[in-house]
């Protein structure tokens, strides 16, 4: 049975980025359709297929996930920074909240947001490409992972962080790379063997790939092998954030 | 209500608080006098787990603080010394989360009973970014007795509060009183617990000084001085008086007396009039709390064994 409490938390985190609907859904909208101009149409042209897929096709699942990844982790990590920079994190420290009902508030409700912008973002993708979905469930399921992923690293940062500069780390300089080097634009096997080498190393190619597949019906890895690394990653990061939630770490004194 | 057993916190070499033993009695309101530094915002923190301590126990109403977080948690309301508000919500809104957060639905009725004894029927509707900073403590009250707390901490709730606001604040902490909630206030304002505290605790550097009923603290510590100007400067004084503890100030205009805690002013206005002299103006003054927290403080920085003698009175 979900308390209060939980309840209270989800709904006040959901109702939070519904107050700024323009940088919380519709801004992830607006640079979709700027990747479908500028990569979609320009490099599709001279591109035009991969795996018998057209070009433009081929980049909606990085796309969405990258969506997915980004507002998954901004939304948790900016709402707790917040939070403490306000002082209102107190408010939740002196409740009777478990560690496990705030990890599920903040997530569950960062998952939401990166889900709702997943599938508008494959929406308007769609209009411009043409829908097409192998595995529904599975590319669901898929990126529910990616969503609580990346919303419990967000949570991560935002309780390690002391200042902006440190809550823009990880997504500039880790995910950010990551994401734009793991594929979203291009399939693996274009890359000559010492990228090759390098993108097989980069744990987000899994994700986009076995997401590619559950999308699209193809893939440049096993799938296994992606929803493998996808659960170990998703299990990590909520004990993780789980752990410092429940230490105290930067939050209790 | 709240146990306190050798409560420790250190950060690093810092030592927050030193040994720190304490019973908040139930309903009772107990003040927690200290500088600013002295640990008082730290003691109550590790009570509402906002703050762990490094060694000794807390327990409120019997139930260990970390071990049992969850029931002790639920009844207890913290009014933080820092002003919060999250700007993306309304007071009604707050209040209702905060309710939330404590597993409580917030019932309309409940709602407009906290609203009206805080004053914010009129801004229920307003967010809270633009309240005024009265508004913004009052609402941080409201937040703290939602779920309607057994013991409440107010850290400094009336500073930067104008005269009026405190007031009111002083008059709804006693109905709380009266309704049974046990009260915890940290002050540095001497006046605010001399006006509602039952108890007193002084706490400087982390120690607790002394811990004593307020009315007994006032009558062992608090004397009443007295002050004379005499119509024409007295090269000496009488020796009925000097036996009195009275002495000459100010090129003999006035005479001064500083007298022990519940002794009477009698009979030295007896002396006065029987050596006849000419009395154009008397001054007492009783020594308030701050005399006494002042007095107490600097004989513990002489030295703590005073302070400790001090204690045993």
């Amino acid at each position: 049975m979900i308390g209060i409490g939980l309840r209270t938390l989800f709904v006040k985190e959901v109702r939070r980025f519904l107050r700024v609907p323009g940088q919380t859904l519709l801004s992830p909208l607006i640079t979709t359709v700027l990747y479908f101009v500028v990569f979609g149409f320009s490099l599709g042209s001279r591109l035009r297929e991969i795996e018998g897929v057209p070009y433009i096709r081929f980049i909606v699942p990085g796309l969405v996930t990258l969506g997915v990844v980004s507002n998954a982790f901004l939304n948790t990590a900016s709402s707790l920074f917040v939070m403490k920079l306000q002082g209102t994190i107190v408010d939740l420290l002196i409740s009777p909240l478990t560690y496990g009902e705030i990890l599920t508030g903040f997530v569950s409700a960062a998952a939401l947001r990166a889900l709702a912008v997943g599938v508008l973002m494959w929406i308007v993708a769609g209009a411009f490409s043409g829908f097409q979905l192998a595995h529904p469930a599975l590319a669901l399921v898929l990126l529910v992972l990616v969503a609580v992923t990346f919303a419990a690293l967000g949570l991560m940062t935002a309780i390690w962080a002391n200042t902006f500069e440190r809550v823009n780390f990880f997504p500039t300089f880790i995910i950010t790379p990551l994401t734009f080097l793991g594929g979203v634009f291009y399939s693996a096997r274009m890359l000559p063997p010492a990228l090759l080498r390098f993108t097989q190393a980069n744990p987000v190619f899994y994700l986009v790939d076995v997401i590619r597949w559950s999308m699209l019906g193809f893939s440049d890895g096993a799938p296994a092998i992606g929803l493998t690394i996808l659960a170990v990653l998703c299990a990590a990061s909520l004990a993780g954030a789980y752990a410092m939630l429940r230490s105290g770490y930067k939050l209790r004194g | 209500m709240v146990s306190i057993r050798a409560l420790s916190k250190r950060y690093g070499d810092l030592v927050a608080l030193e040994h720190v033993d304490l019973d908040i009695r139930p309903g009772e309101i107990f003040a927690l006098l200290g500088p600013n530094g002295a640990g008082k915002t730290t003691l109550i923190s590790v009570v509402a787990g906002l703050v762990r301590a490094t060694a000794g126990t807390v327990q409120v109403l019997g139930r260990d603080v970390v071990a049992d977080y969850r029931f002790t948690r639920s009844v207890i309301g913290l009014v933080p010394q820092e002003i919060n508000f999250d700007p993306f919500f309304t007071v009604t809104e707050m209040l209702r989360i905060q309710a939330g957060y404590f597993g409580v639905e917030l019932t309309d009725d409940r709602l407009e009973e906290i609203l009206t004894a805080l004053d914010l029927t009129a801004k229920r509707d307003t967010g809270t970014r633009a309240l005024s900073g009265g508004m913004k403590r009052r609402l941080l009250i409201g937040k703290a007795l939602v779920h309607a707390p057994k013991v409440l901490f107010l850290d400094e709730p009336t500073a930067g509060v104008d005269v009026e606001l405190r007031q009111a604040l002083w008059r709804y902490v006693r109905v709380l009183r009266d309704r049974g909630t046990t009260i915890v206030l940290t002050t540095h304002y001497l006046e605010e617990a001399e006006e509602l505290a039952d108890r007193v605790g002084i706490i400087d550097h982390g120690r607790m000084l002394l811990i004593e009923e307020k009315e007994q603290l006032m009558r062992s510590y608090a004397g009443k001085t007295l002050r004379a100007t005499l119509a024409a400067p007295l090269p000496s004084l009488p020796p009925a008086l000097t036996e009195l503890g009275a002495r000459l100030e100010e090129g003999g205009r006035v005479l001064a007396l500083t007298a022990a805690p519940g002794t009477s002013l009698g009979p030295v206005l007896a002396a006065l009039a029987a050596a006849g002299l000419a009395v154009e103006d008397v001054e007492t003054h009783r020594m308030t709390l701050e005399d006494v927290f002042v007095n107490l403080l600097r004989s513990e920085r002489r030295g703590p064994g005073q302070a400790a003698g001090a204690e045993g009175r």
